[in-house]
């Protein structure tokens, strides 16, 4: 048993052209350590040259597109603050002119019940004045027509009786005509 | 159970499993995966340089487009290690990604592995040799460094993240705040664990260097043979194999990138305003 697993193992035993595994895939040291140079100075130069440029400016995007965001719920918020502020002024705008309408409508009313007072008042004054004007016309004349009526009795009478009235006579004629003109 | 050399031998039928060297430069031995990578790396360092020579602030054109890159990738690190350590540690992520998705893509390029030096066979068809460019990824010396480059920047950000005792306590320490023997016993259990974690940690890169690596040679070797096999008929069968070869160059590079992020964040991630006191919560 044994003697026929050594004879399997010699078979299958690889020889040194086999087992150096790395000679057949061409891995060398210095051809390997000329990769791994080369590859990381790439990374270093991309590093260098085209990443950090590029990723500098993606971040300072990146913080300029969250201060604009910041800045826009900011100033939304300003907005929304104006807003209100705005239509409290609006709102007490209103409601100032509609105090002030209605202020206004009161004098309006108050003035217009005053003057109509006046006027009536005045249209009252001028009727009074107008009754005592009108009546002391008529007393006026009342005793102008009497004076008349006295001198025309008075002449009447002289021109009836044919001679000249004495002083007493004509006094009495006109005591009569003012009596008569008296009832 | 067929031998290492003679799967070797079935591979190199089609694309060897090595990238063979083209020159060498001092000790280095340029090979054509090598080249492939560094055009990558000149193309991406140019393209970026052309995205961001005139930064706007209202992007437009290739700036607008590496902006969407980056905070597109960005984004989907950030859910994986919160926004502090994804900042910190988004330039390797990054490079990963798109470094590998580029090679993937251009690997696809016609004249990658058809363009080289070659003999003609004994009936006379040309036989590629050497060519002049290769998938980078289909060389194992380019995912190795990857990973292990990953393996580097993954111990120095678990250290600076935890501290030393930190970084032991979050392998090996009890995480079972337990009174008495229980407690004891509890120190034992996850000694062990930090034991198998430590198994674990020293499997990654080597997972993540072959996963790709297997990937993208696979693909490659696909679509070697089938462009043999169909003769004539080669730019009609290749379709398909193509428009899936694009798909398995995101997947790929989403997956070495995603499974990197997530090591780190295992390891560094702490709850965001925790400051970085304490291990893995």
């Amino acid at each position: 048993m044994i003697q026929t697993l050594l004879l399997l193992a010699q078979a299958e035993a690889p020889s040194a052209e086999q087992v150096d595994i790395m000679t057949t895939l061409g891995v060398t040291k210095s051809g390997l350590f000329a990769q791994i140079f080369v590859f990381l100075l790439l990374g270093w130069l991309l590093k260098k040259y085209a990443f950090g440029p590029i990723q500098d400016i993606l971040e300072k995007r990146r913080i300029e597109i969250a201060e604009s965001l910041s800045n826009a719920e900011k100033i939304k918020k300003e907005l929304s603050e104006a807003e209100s502020i705005r239509k409290e002024l609006i709102k007490k705008a209103q409601d100032q002119a509609s105090l002030m309408i209605s202020e206004a409508q009161k004098r309006a009313a108050e003035q217009g019940e005053k003057k109509l007072q006046e006027a009536v008042a005045e249209a009252e004054s001028v009727i009074r004045k107008g009754r005592e004007s009108i009546a002391l016309d008529r007393v006026k004349m009342l005793a102008e027509l009497r004076q008349e009526v006295i001198a025309l009795v008075v002449d009447t009478t002289a021109k009836v009786t044919g001679k000249v009235l004495s002083i007493e006579d004509q006094k009495r004629l006109k005591e009569e005509a003012v009596k008569q003109l008296a009832a | 159970m067929p031998s290492l050399s003679s799967f070797s031998l079935f591979a190199e039928a089609g694309l060897p499993m090595a990238a063979p060297v083209l020159f060498k430069l001092w000790f280095i031995p340029v090979t054509n995966s090598m080249v492939l990578g560094l055009m990558v790396t000149l193309l991406l360092i140019f393209f970026a340089q052309l995205a961001t020579r005139d930064i706007q602030r209202v992007p437009a054109g290739l700036q607008n487009l590496w902006e969407w890159v980056i905070e597109s990738l960005g984004g989907l690190l950030e859910s994986i290690l919160g926004r502090e350590l994804m900042r910190k540690t988004f330039w390797y992520f990054a490079t990963v990604f798109i470094f590998i998705l580029a090679c993937n893509i251009l690997s696809l390029f016609p004249g990658v592995g058809t363009v080289g030096w070659g003999h003609n066979d004994e009936h006379g068809h040309f036989e590629m040799v050497k060519p002049l460019f290769r998938g980078a990824n289909a060389d194992v010396n380019m995912t190795m460094a990857m990973a292990l480059s990953f393996f580097l920047m993954w111990l120095i950000w678990s250290i600076q993240s935890n501290g030393i005792g930190g970084f032991l306590h979050h392998i090996f320490g009890s995480k079972a705040a337990l009174p008495g023997v229980l407690g004891v016993l509890m120190i034992f259990i996850f000694f062990a664990v930090g034991v198998l974690e430590v198994i674990s940690i020293a499997v990654r890169p080597v997972a993540l260097t072959f996963r790709l690596y297997g990937n993208i040679y696979g693909g490659e070797a696909m679509v070697h043979a089938i462009e043999h096999i169909a003769g004539n008929f080669a730019f009609i069968a290749l379709v398909p194999v193509y428009l899936f070869e694009l798909m398995v160059a995101l997947v790929q590079a989403l997956v070495f990138c995603l499974l990197t992020a997530v090591f780190t964040g295992m390891m560094c991630k702490h709850e965001e305003g925790h400051g970085n006191t304490g291990g893995h919560h």
